[in-house]
């Protein structure tokens, strides 16, 4: 659109991340106005499964995750041989779901990501029934092929939508190969961006 | 695997209802002929439930027993008040068998012994790698040879699989895999690849009519040091492992350092990053072994270079905008190459030029093989679009290397069909 920026029509079909079954299609217009994020966007989308059975399934997971005697810790989700321990599934489907904000927030017009590993994770046990867990993720960032390390906080209960706070590392592993660190996780993620959750 | 017979028999006892813990194998040499008879007597002492490794044959031969725990002591008394010596062989039989069951695991995922046993649907090692490539050679001498193009960074040797039939600088085709070392199906492809065209060959199906006429270059580990890396340090590493003077970081994109638009936008002048294009063309091993033996051969007619994730069939350029001269041929034969892929498992894949289809990039790979007059230069980005990306799990290993393959053939077999 001459002298505002440039609007893009969309039309794609979703699948279960987990199963790769068809989850239905979407309709959406993505507005930039001249490059600057974030976009304006419209989108309506069709679901193959309706409201009970997506709450059930929410159910089932949360669940699952309350069950756990222990709390969940792991990392390298999947391994380096694509490999995810059944145990940790919940604890990455969640991931899934938590880093699509975060690619959601940090996406533009000419750059974009995938999720490319879960580090680490760490669930915080409460005394309520919120679901708490503590990630760093590896985000893989396109078209600079980086590998982009984000710290994300994230707190769940059924019937709710996922909080998610982030705090990506912004500096190009300038400090890899002195601290000798592996990739992209940088020293400085202490601070947490925001308030409370 | 080598495993000695009468412990097998045991371990196969052992499997059952029986151990072994406790009992131990006395060895004794009798010298005089009663020594002999009282080693005669305990055969005959059923109850002991004694079991003569070596049975008694004469002075000076010895006689092993395998002594259960509950007649030790009795035995050994025997042997003491008759001033018999002997020897304790082995202090704990269930030790010694459990000891050779962790070995046998242990050595199943040793190096395998043929190319016939080496596992496809797995991810290895460099070093399995390259032990694989000496056993396909070994075993195809007449198809297939390997030779050291260079030297990588950390002086790893750069191997090619050369696959011909005869004749003298016959046109070839090149194929690449692993030059950026954490896109590992690629690898894995390579080795799957290589051991089809040596099957195929000794068929006569698929590719070998390929080879009537043709030679096949197959470089399977482009980025050795790389490579290493990802298992040792970083799964995640893209780049060489090089570190040249007045850059803070260490690796060079090998797919950003040859010489076709090199430097301009499309990499990254900061060695921190992941399209850093190095201080100058060809200044990486990796890069300029491949380009001194593309210029030496001269006869060089398709040029595949292979790369994981995203789904997709690139000709050049991707440094520049203008359509290559060869543009609808390379593209008609990308939509066959991809309709070949697809036949097989339904996978999706795009195609175009690199430019157009994934993003501006300089100094890439094919960029400089076409311009080198190599009319069929094409990049594969393997599976998948994004799940696993580079953590492809190994299951999916073989159904990519068979159908990458398909394509792989269609433009081996144009490139024979359309010679230039």
């Amino acid at each position: 659109i001459p002298d505002f920026g440039h609007k893009y029509y969309l039309q794609f079909s979703t699948e279960d991340y987990r199963t790769g079954e068809n989850a239905g299609s979407c309709l959406a217009t993505v507005l930039y106005p001249r490059k600057k994020s974030p976009p304006v966007v419209s989108i309506k989308c069709s679901h193959t499964k309706d409201q009970n059975e997506i709450q059930e399934e929410d159910n089932r997971l949360y669940q699952r995750i309350r069950q756990q005697s222990k709390p969940i810790t792991g990392s390298n989700i999947p391994d380096s041989y694509g490999n995810i321990e059944p145990a940790l599934e919940p604890a990455w489907a969640l991931a899934v779901a938590g880093s699509s904000s975060i690619m959601w927030e940090k996406s533009t017009e000419d750059v974009g990501y995938f999720l490319a590993q879960v580090k680490s994770v760490k669930q915080w046990m409460r005394k309520d029934d919120v679901i708490e867990f503590d990630y760093t993720v590896l985000l893989h960032e396109m078209p600079t092929q980086e590998m982009i390390s984000c710290h994300m906080r994230l707190t769940w209960l059924p019937g709710h939508p996922l909080k998610v706070k982030h705090f990506c590392a912004s500096e190009n592993r300038r400090l890899e190969e002195g601290s000798g660190l592996g990739s992209g996780s940088a020293a400085g993620l202490s601070e947490e961006r925001g308030a409370n959750l | 695997m080598r495993v000695p017979v009468l412990l097998a028999a045991l371990v196969a006892v052992a499997t059952c209802t029986e151990t072994f813990v406790g009992h131990q194998v006395l060895r004794v040499v009798p010298t005089s002929h009663e020594e002999l008879q009282r080693l005669q007597e305990l055969q005959g002492l059923e109850h002991l439930k004694l079991d003569f490794w070596l049975a008694p044959r004469g002075l000076g031969s010895p006689v092993d027993i395998r002594v259960p725990f509950p007649s030790l002591q009795p035995v050994k008394a025997h042997l003491e008040a008759s001033g018999v010596s002997y020897s304790i062989m082995i202090e704990d039989v269930q030790e010694l068998l459990d000891e050779e069951q962790r070995e046998m695991i242990r050595s199943s995922r040793r190096l395998p012994l043929s190319t016939s046993t080496f596992n496809y649907e797995a991810y290895h090692t460099l070093d399995e790698i390259y032990a694989f490539m000496d056993l396909l050679v070994a075993e195809n001498p007449n198809l297939v040879s390997k030779l050291e193009i260079g030297r990588s960074t950390e002086n790893r040797p750069l191997y090619v699989l050369k696959f011909s039939t005869g004749g003298s600088n016959r046109p070839a085709v090149w194929i690449d895999t692993g030059i950026h070392s954490r896109e590992w199906v690629t690898q894995a492809s390579g080795v799957w690849f290589a051991k089809k065209i040596a099957e195929d060959h000794a068929n006569n199906e698929g590719v070998a009519s390929i080879l009537d006429t043709m030679d096949i270059f197959l470089e399977i580990v482009t980025n050795p040091d790389g490579f290493a890396y990802t298992h040792s340090t970083n799964r995640m590493w893209r780049k060489t492992r090089s570190k040249h003077s007045g850059s803070i970081c260490v690796g060079v994109d090998p797919n950003r350092n040859w010489d076709a638009g090199f430097g301009g936008s499309g990499a990254s002048g900061n060695s921190c990053t992941e399209t850093y294009h190095g201080p100058y063309p060809n200044s990486e091993p990796e890069v300029k072994s491949i380009v001194d033996f593309v210029k030496a051969h001269g006869n060089i007619k398709a040029f595949v270079s292979i790369h994981s994730y995203s789904q997709l069939l690139l000709y050049p350029y991707g440094y520049t905008t203008t359509p290559v001269p060869d543009q609808q041929e390379l593209h008609e034969l990308s939509a066959k190459a991809v309709a070949a892929l697809s036949s097989l498992y339904g996978t999706n894949y795009k195609y175009g030029s690199i430019i157009t289809t994934i993003y501006k990039a300089s100094g890439a790979t094919i960029d400089w093989t076409y311009n080198q007059g190599i009319k069929y230069s094409f990049t594969f980005e393997l599976r998948d679009t994004g799940r696993y990306g580079f953590l492809l799990p190994a299951t999916q290993i073989v159904p990519t290397a068979e159908e990458t393959w398909l394509a792989l053939k269609v433009i081996m077999e144009h490139a024979r069909d359309n010679t230039y």
